[in-house]
């Protein structure tokens, strides 16, 4: 592109942004002067409350059918809820007794069912639209339900639409498993946490999924609630507020402001709460019980999380562990390719003996050959740490386009296109978009953490619904997406990266520009988005065709579900997809990443910084 | 039997970690050697690749390799490096290191060697080697 025709775009973009800027602005006046003093951004008798939606978008980048699909899982998610209260209503009621006293009998199955009321409820958000269930569905292994979203804009829209994220759902399956973050000072290496950046540490309820569970319902991009007493102030009014009550013992009696609902039904990051995170006026006493009611609303939502709902531990490999069945010849060639060639269990760690190979003459084994015997536990297929995977930047990625103020006068992206994604390293700095860090003491690994991700567990990646059983096309097929920025969408791509990420393949392009006689994502890989700390176990593994369609095959033995039913997983309404080729999955949906800004200093910038600049 | 003994007992052992299944820590070999390259594993435009393979070094579970390179053979003053993980079941470990954006037809030295995250060098240098990007 010349300069001139750059210019000129660029005039361009400024001239609509300040256009739209202008207008949002009115609107926010007009909005205002309608509720003066208060929050309302409506007046109390208008019918429809609906703010006009946030649309930052170019045509394309919303999938045509978004709304049509948040409708239906919506109604998925409500069947759900009315079956958890149904397993609440029909659950003998446990007795209380012993000392420390105890719920006898019912009460674990008690907890998780509270858990699973809370996960599939939808007034938990400010126009009473999202619950947890509807970004982590249990028919796609609890990640993300929508097949079009899955394959453009990635992240999931949130209660104020269309607000959304900047990384993919991730499968919550088995996340309970994994350790508070820690850093350990022999290795010099982090383990543990939840979330893709880890920042879900787990330092004050000791437990990462817990405190994972605090997080969406006050991120803007999600849930979107302005306040973490939203929660109890809505429970209130939740139809299993007794059996929350009777278990937890909490009263839920907190004196509310009359402005509560008002407050509470205004998504966070709205202007008029300036930065406050409390701007429900609470006495002391009562914002303390809305904590603990907060802390109970992480516990349970982890305990069915972590019960066999969700973590069952019922895959075809589990019961193969067992010695109940036996793998097919391509899953059994697969799972030695994961453990040998593949080199997967270095980092999705498949519960082996870590016996080292005995020295030589007797135990030399040949590169890359596994010794280890399998050991009986049920392994996470994750080693709890964090790797630079390489990911080229996904311009379809919803975060990019939200760089201009919304209704309520919040943007989540000032930064646009110069927006990168450090992952781990920006939260071990407070970072943009992260959460800040408890432990300053972290912040000095920043710069070898940069780019870095979380190590998924591999368990439940190819868990579809049973109308679609397979993530691969032809199908039919249940469109996924994978890795954080959801630029891989179907196994074999997956292991396609892994195995020829830097071969030839390797362009110094970015996506969408892959040169003539190149495949994307077949013979083409562009840039990583961070070069920083790349990961070089894979990229070069030499494994064949077959090969890579056999570790394909592995991954799906990793499903839960075989042994025994997985429950709800039968909840999916919509349409599976067929033809084409899993190698060029979701290609026809590629768009051409536009001319990059440099990395915005507030996100690149921030000490300490690394030796090598992130572009 | 003995030998089968003692394999079940070092299992035992190491069920502990496995049951956290954070990566473990294994025995630092006693010799790191290379046993093949280092080597031009790709040759492109944008990226270079350096490949070599050693015994499994053990230690911490990360591992650097480290390229030290320059075009004058007495000044390898440029550095690229890049993290693997160990796998403690395999025997040898291969190290491969990214450099970028390299002007053609240029002869560059280097010499390789790897370290463990807190540093620590596993005590094996190769030559210094060259080769001529295309
Ligand atoms: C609007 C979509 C959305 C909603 C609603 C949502 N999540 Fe998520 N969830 C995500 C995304 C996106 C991520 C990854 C975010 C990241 O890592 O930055 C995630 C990550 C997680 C993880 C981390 C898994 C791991 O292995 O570390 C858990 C657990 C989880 N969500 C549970 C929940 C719960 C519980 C709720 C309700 C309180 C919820 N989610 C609501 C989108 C959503
Ligand atoms: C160096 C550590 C490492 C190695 C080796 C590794 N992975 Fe991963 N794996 C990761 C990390 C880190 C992620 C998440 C990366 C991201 O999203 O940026 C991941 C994610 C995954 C996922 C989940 C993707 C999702 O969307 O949830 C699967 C499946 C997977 N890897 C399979 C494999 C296979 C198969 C191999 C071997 C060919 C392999 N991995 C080798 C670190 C590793």
């Amino acid at each position: 592109m010349n300069r001139r025709r750059l210019v000129a775009l660029c005039t361009v973009t400024v001239t609509v942004i300040l256009a739209l800027l202008i207008s949002s602005q009115t609107a926010r006046i007009s909005a205002q002067s309608t509720g003066t003093q208060s929050t309302a951004w409506h007046t109390g008798d208008e019918p429809d409350k609906t703010p006009p939606p946030y649309n930052p978008y170019p045509p394309g980048i919303l999938p045509a059918d978004l709304n049509s699909e948040i409708a239906r899982v919506l109604r998925e998610v409500d069947n759900i809820e009315a079956e958890a209260l149904a397993q609440l209503r029909a659950l003998p009621p446990p007795i209380l007794t012993g000392n420390p006293p105890t719920f006898q009998n019912t009460g674990q199955r008690l907890n998780v069912l509270i858990g699973k009321a809370l996960n599939f409820d939808k007034n938990m958000s400010p126009f009473q639209n999202r619950a947890c269930g509807f970004c982590h569905m249990p028919y796609a292994g609890f990640s993300g339900p929508i097949p079009s979203v899955n394959l453009t804009m990635i992240a999931y829209p949130g209660s104020f639409q269309f607000r959304a994220g900047k990384r993919t759902a991730q499968r919550y399956t088995y996340a309970p498993n994994f350790p508070v973050f820690n850093f350990n000072i022999q290795q010099e290496l982090f383990f543990g946490g939840n979330f893709w950046d880890s920042r879900a540490t787990g330092y004050m309820l000791g437990s990462p999924d817990e405190e994972q569970a605090q997080h969406p319902p006050v991120d803007t991009q999600e849930h979107a609630l302005p306040d973490t007493a939203c929660i109890a102030f809505r429970l209130e009014t939740a139809v299993y507020k007794s059996f929350f009550e009777e278990f937890w013992g909490d009263v839920l009696d907190i004196k509310f402001p009359a402005n509560t609902e008002e407050i509470c039904e205004t998504p966070g990051g709205a202007k008029i709460f300036g930065t406050s995170a409390t701007p429900i006026k609470l006495s002391p006493e009562d914002r303390a019980r809305a904590n603990d009611v907060y802390d109970h609303w992480g516990q349970s939502l982890d305990q069915y999380e972590a019960s066999p709902d969700v973590s069952a531990f019922s895959s075809k490999f589990d019961m193969f562990l067992a010695g109940d069945t036996t793998l097919s010849a391509d899953e059994m060639a697969g799972f030695k390719l994961f453990n040998g060639k593949g080199n997967c269990n270095s980092c999705h760690v498949d519960g082996r003996s870590t016996a080292p190979t005995p020295p030589p003459p007797e135990g030399e084994a040949p590169n890359g050959e596994d010794t280890g015997a399998t050991a009986s536990v049920k392994p996470i297929f994750s080693c709890f740490g964090s790797a630079n995977e390489g990911l080229p930047l996904n311009p379809r990625d919803a975060f990019y386009y939200q760089n201009r103020p919304d209704f309520f006068g919040f943007t989540p992206n000032p930064f646009g296109f110069g927006y990168r994604d450090l992952g781990l390293g920006t939260f071990l700095r407070s970072g943009f978009g992260a959460a800040p860090s408890p432990n300053d003491t972290w912040t000095q690994f920043a710069p070898t953490s940069d780019g870095q991700f979380q190590v998924s567990s591999a368990r439940d990646v190819a868990l579809t619904p049973a109308q679609c059983p397979t993530t691969e096309a032809p199908g039919p097929y249940f469109q996924k997406e994978f890795f954080h920025n959801g630029y891989i969408k179907s196994l074999k791509q997956l292991v396609h990266f892994y195995n020829t990420r830097d071969t030839s393949f390797a362009k110094p392009v970015t996506s969408g520009h892959c040169p003539p006689g190149t495949i994307e994502r077949v013979t083409c890989w562009p840039m990583p988005e961070v070069r920083n700390n790349l990961d070089t176990t894979t990229g070069m593994l030499g494994l064949t065709d077959t090969e890579e369609n056999q570790i394909v095959a592995f991954l799906m033995t990793l499903s839960d579900g075989f042994s025994r039913p997985y429950p709800d997983k039968n909840t999916f309404t919509g349409v599976c997809m067929t033809g084409g080729t899993a190698a060029t999955q979701g290609n026809s949906t590629l768009i051409p990443t536009p001319p990059l800004p440099p990395c915005a200093s507030a996100i690149c910038g921030v000490a300490p910084l690394p030796t090598k600049p992130i572009p | 039997m003995k030998k089968v003994l003692l394999t079940v007992s070092i299992m035992v052992v190491f069920i502990g970690s496995l049951l956290a299944q954070e990566s473990p820590t294994t025995p630092r070999a006693t010799r790191v050697q290379i046993s093949q390259g280092p080597e031009i594993a790709l040759a492109g435009g944008y990226l270079t690749v350096i490949r070599w393979t050693v015994n499994n070094p053990g230690g911490g579970p990360v591992h650097y390799g480290v390229v030290h390179y320059g075009t004058d053979p007495k000044d390898l003053s440029q550095t690229a490096k890049n993290p693997i993980r160990l796998n403690p079941s395999h025997s040898s470990t291969v190290f491969r290191v990214h450099l970028y954006d390299l002007p053609p037809k240029t002869t560059y030295y280097y010499k390789v060697e790897s370290l463990d995250a807190n540093g620590k060098s596993d005590g094996v240098t190769s030559p210094v080697n060259k080769f001529t990007t295309q």
